[in-house]
């Protein structure tokens, strides 16, 4: 899982003159394939995630392990970034699912209009989009934490833009 | 940082699917593996009962008039009111095409009609019984891998799975099978029964960036709802309409004039979800082919049908 890099054989020069033995020497380059957040993601770096299929390494892989994390707050979110996140169908995308506090969005999920009137603790907001697993082990959620589709600080940031929805 | 604490639980997950599960194959993945629901999936249509339960409204023409008679709203009826009974007129630009690989003769002047008639007459039918398990191959192949075999070793042609000349032929000649009733034999003890099987447990397996099974977004509570602008719907039924007239949408390089091969639609939403996309034709995405055709068991082929329609009664 943790092969972000991508090594490429640049070249195998072979020094090969006449009446020596060759030599063989195999230079590594390192060109690092990275997912840059709103942008498509690299179908490479894909397997490094189970993907279906009987031969590549990827088919045998399982779900990441289910992550318990427990949030204490502050939150020290943006809520603008976090709209960006929720909206971005490269990033967050919570819009397919969700209807936002500013935005119409799918109906799979409950709305989250009005969700800092709900007044959820902090804790339970950040596991089920960090890991929903932990509530719920068939929930129709991606799995944002464990798999890095959202880091600690776009989870706060997608906190803050739904908190503030009264 | 006040994230205070972090726990990895896989290895109690493994434990509890242990602890619960029943004693099959199936139960030696950790639970969270797989979404729930597979061990509800025949291969007939009328499956759908078991899931969205509402196959009663889509499950032949009439049905589906009289639900929208009713005022049956497209997302009640799980979205199944317009692919398969809508025709394409749109498409046939492409089925001419296809008719045209379809006839291309190659250097020795032989085709594909050379054998199998002019109008592909003794094709007729077969595509409601694709994938099929093939002696020579020694495998289950769809019509796609089918035709690559016979273009290469009878006429010389490398029509690749997801060629142009190979995708478009596959979608002339479904057409020829269009309102046959769709029969893949998934529960006669046999490779297409384990084909249909292991295909089952793709389609529910999760798997990706997202961490989503095909299920995911494919059975209830996502069904009848609305997905952004996407309608999803159960996975009974659906394979009857496909190849499929995709237009306006098609994966960057394709050039197959907007036509979806099953094997290009499963790949396409791999991609979509975030799932290391499959190569088409390959064993694994043919069983989830011979899950999804067999999902259809029992319904007519249509050909051609339209992804996308005109039909926005769904926005009421």
């Amino acid at each position: 899982m943790s092969h972000l890099t991508k090594l490429r054989y640049l070249s195998m020069l072979t020094l090969a003159t006449a009446g020596a033995v060759g030599t063989v020497a195999v230079s590594f380059a390192e060109e690092p394939l990275k997912w840059v957040p709103g942008e498509v993601y690299p179908a490479e770096l894909l397997k490094n995630f189970p993907c279906l299929d009987y031969t590549l390494a990827c088919g045998k892989m399982k779900s990441p392990p289910v992550e318990r994390i427990e949030f204490s707050g502050p939150l020290e979110g943006d809520a603008v970034r976090g709209e960006k996140i929720a909206t971005n169908l490269r990033w967050g995308n919570c819009i397919a699912c969700h209807v936002l506090p500013t935005q119409d969005g799918g109906t799979i999920g409950p709305t989250l209009k009005g969700y800092g009137a709900r007044e959820m603790p902090l804790d339970y907001t950040y596991q089920r989009i960090w890991d929903i697993r932990f509530y719920n082990p068939n929930a129709h959620m991606p799995v944002y934490g464990p798999n890095k589709a959202l880091t600690d600080q776009d989870v706060r940031d997608v906190m803050a833009y739904i908190y503030s929805s009264k | 940082m006040s994230v205070s604490r972090k726990f990895k639980l896989h290895s109690c997950g493994v434990l509890l699917a242990l602890a619960t599960g029943s004693a099959s194959a199936a139960d030696a993945y950790p639970k969270y593996d797989f979404m729930p629901g597979k061990e509800l999936a025949i291969p007939h249509v009328s499956g759908d009962e078991k899931f969205s339960n509402t196959y009663r409204y889509w499950k032949d023409e009439e049905a589906i008039a009289a639900a929208k008679k009713a005022g049956k709203t497209s997302a009640e009826t799980n979205y199944k009111d317009f692919r398969w009974a809508q025709k394409s007129f749109d498409a046939e630009g492409a089925l001419e095409i296809g008719k045209q690989y379809f006839n291309q003769k190659n250097a020795a002047g032989k085709s594909c009609a050379s054998c199998h008639g002019q109008d592909g007459e003794k094709l007729r039918g077969i595509y409601a019984n694709y994938p099929a398990y093939s002696k020579k191959l020694k495998r289950v192949v769809t019509v796609g891998t089918q035709i690559k075999h016979c273009a290469s070793e009878r006429l010389g042609l490398d029509w690749a799975d997801d060629s142009r000349p190979n995708v478009l032929a596959d979608f002339y000649i479904a057409s020829l099978s269009d309102g046959k009733v769709i029969n893949i034999d998934a529960t006669r003890p046999g490779p297409i029964k384990q084909a249909y099987e292991r295909g089952r447990d793709l389609f529910f397996k999760r798997a990706g960036h997202f961490n989503f099974a095909c299920a995911s977004c494919h059975t209830p509570p996502t069904v009848g709802k609305r997905l952004r602008s996407q309608r999803p719907t159960t996975f009974f039924g659906d394979a009857a309409s496909y190849p499929i007239y995709h237009f306006p949408y098609a994966l960057a390089g394709d050039d197959y004039e907007y036509v979806f091969t099953l094997q290009h639609q499963i790949k396409s939403c791999h991609l979509l979800s975030r799932i290391y996309p499959g190569a088409e034709g390959s064993p694994a995405m043919t069983d989830i082919e011979v899950f999804l055709k067999a999902s259809a068991n029992g319904y007519k082929m249509s050909i051609p049908g339209s992804e996308y329609n005109m039909d926005t009664d769904y926005l009421d």
